[in-house]
């Protein structure tokens, strides 16, 4: 089962860094005459060294602290940003289930917006026509189809948003957190359709909550401070994760540029 | 994203492979490959992407003429108006400012509106470049979307006011002196490089305005003093022959010149002008599109 042909994502240290200006004339200063090696920016490392495969039809849990990278590697794996170092390959279409609804434009119809962001996501303008009602159906929002968005509520947005990503007929499916949002009925709609999706696609799935993960996921992954700390059976890494959370303070330290 | 492209037709070919920030290609490529592949893929992008492109278009375009009780009316109405006042207002002079003779009301109105139509598709594009993306911020944040082709979907939405110009001025003239002058037919070889020309000044503002706002106060502090250094109401052809070439530096000198010839006076434009006015478009096509691309990841991080 686990030729190596079947690896869908595959990351080799992975690592990002953020150039951070202290003012616009240090961009302006590293565009005329900057150097990597002789830089006016300063780097923060998101992501220091991450590694791991995942296979065809696997699914692999996400754990970590706000701040540790999960959130930026998910953007690697999608393609939204580019790692510094590093190697990623990636097969298949992927949908980001991320920040859910936030990419909406306010002032468009949901409509509207189903166009746009099938669009974005790699849908031919037939393919949604084909399956607008399917996914006016699994959003559940009726007539508010052809309101802006802005009067949307957030639960709204939200299974607009999902039933989008669930219509696009996607290889690697990509979940951040996402599922909080939204009634206990959505929910288990999602985490149905999930569960129905993982019979044939690939998972990523990023939670801080530790039941779930062991619900979804067939391994996981306890990224801190850029770097995996631990990785395994769900079970194991959510052991030393929860032990941890006891025995590290909360404090922020880490967020600071070095 | 660029990624996808080129890869269809690969059937084991991953959807996505970067090393150390850079796109692994299927194979290498000599340089003439390179070029080749550079130069033609804004082209292939947009095509790649056109269903979006028109996504966003359709729903601006709603927004812009039917957001408002009476859209149509007033994306007409501005340009009536003005073209009236021109004809009104300069309907008695002799002379156009080009020291030619007027051969009617319309000329002097023509002469003034041919230019306005091209200058005020040029300010319209850089005083929104700057804050472009800064505006679809929602867009380029936390998804795959391609910002590259914002500056191209805002320029082909500009087009729409700017065509709506073009045609009034082409029905006044017919209505006007009876007839058009057939060098008309040349006004998509004059368009089509001013798109081009106005893609890539958008490409590089847009990149520009992301990283500091300056860019666009630049742009309100100098489009003023644009409008007296581009020869929209009056003409550079009454210049010393010194100054007249200087005038060419001002890249919208050569558009205005261009459509006043074709579809004011029925001439053909200097061909020194035209290779000029088009080498200039390229350039800043071609040059924005590397400035985009090559500050994009930085982009996505800093909006």
């Amino acid at each position: 089962m686990s030729s190596d042909t079947d690896v869908v994502i595959r990351a080799k240290h992975l690592a990002k860094a953020y150039k951070l200006y202290d003012s616009p004339k240090d961009w302006v200063k590293q565009q005329v005459m900057g150097s990597e090696k002789n830089p006016y920016y300063k780097s923060f490392w998101a992501l220091k060294d991450i590694s791991f495969e995942v296979q065809r039809g696997k699914s692999l849990g996400i754990i970590g602290r706000n701040g540790c990278g999960k959130s930026t590697l998910l953007q690697i794996v999608c393609g939204m940003t580019r790692p510094t170092k590093g190697e990623i390959w990636v097969k298949g279409r992927v949908a980001p289930v991320l920040a859910l609804g936030a990419t909406f434009d306010q002032e468009a119809t949901g409509r509207e917006n189903v166009m746009i962001g099938g669009a974005v996501l790699g849908l031919k303008r037939v393919e949604i026509l084909d399956k607008f009602d399917s996914i006016t159906d699994f959003a559940g929002i009726g007539a508010f189809m052809d309101q802006p968005l802005k009067l949307y509520s957030v639960g709204m947005r939200m299974r607009l948003a999902f039933a989008i990503c669930a219509h696009i007929d996607a290889e690697i499916l990509i979940v951040d957190e996402a599922l909080s949002v939204g009634d206990l009925a959505f929910q288990k709609k999602c985490v149905d359709w999930i569960d129905n999706f993982r019979r044939t696609g690939t998972l990523l799935f990023v939670s801080h909550s530790t039941s779930e993960l062991s619900n979804l996921c067939q391994s996981a992954m306890w990224i801190d401070n850029g770097r995996v700390r631990e990785s395994g059976s769900v079970a194991d890494v959510a052991r030393a994760y929860r032990r941890a959370t006891f025995v590290e303070k909360d404090n922020m330290q880490r967020f600071s540029a070095v | 994203m660029t990624n996808l492209n080129n890869r269809q037709h690969i059937p084991d070919a991953p959807t996505m492979h970067i090393v150390d920030g850079k796109t692994v290609e299927p194979r290498d490529y000599n340089w003439l490959e390179r070029l080749f592949r550079f130069l033609l893929r804004p082209f292939s992008e947009a095509w790649h992407h056109r269903d979006l492109i028109a996504a966003i278009l359709r729903r601006e375009l709603r927004e812009r003429f039917s957001g408002s009780m009476a859209g149509w009316v007033w994306a007409v109405a501005a340009p009536v108006i003005s073209l009236t006042t021109y004809t009104l207002v300069f309907g008695g002079a002799v002379k156009l400012p080009n020291n030619a003779e007027s051969r009617g009301a319309m000329d002097y109105a023509l002469f003034i509106f041919g230019g306005l139509v091209a200058f005020n598709f040029f300010t319209e594009m850089a005083y929104r470049a700057p804050s472009l993306l800064h505006e679809y911020a929602h867009y380029i944040k936390q998804t795959m979307f391609p910002a590259e082709m914002l500056p191209i979907i805002s320029t082909l939405r500009a087009t729409t006011y700017a065509s709506i110009g073009l045609v009034l001025m082409l029905a006044a003239q017919l209505v006007f002196t009876g007839t058009l002058h057939w060098t008309v037919l040349l006004l998509p070889l004059w368009f089509i490089p001013f798109l081009g020309f106005l893609i890539g000044i958008t490409w590089l503002l847009s990149a520009m305005g992301a990283f500091t706002r300056d860019t666009a106060y630049l742009m309100m502090t100098i489009a003023p003093v644009l409008m007296f250094a581009t020869p929209v109401f009056w003409s550079h052809e009454t210049l010393g022959p010194d100054a007249k070439l200087w005038m060419y530096a001002n890249v919208l000198t050569g558009f205005i010149e261009i459509i006043r010839d074709i579809v004011v006076f029925g001439n053909l434009p200097d061909i020194r002008v035209v290779a000029w006015t088009l080498f200039i478009s390229f350039f800043f096509f071609w040059f924005g599109y590397w400035f985009f691309r090559r500050q994009q990841d930085a982009i996505a991080d800093v909006i």
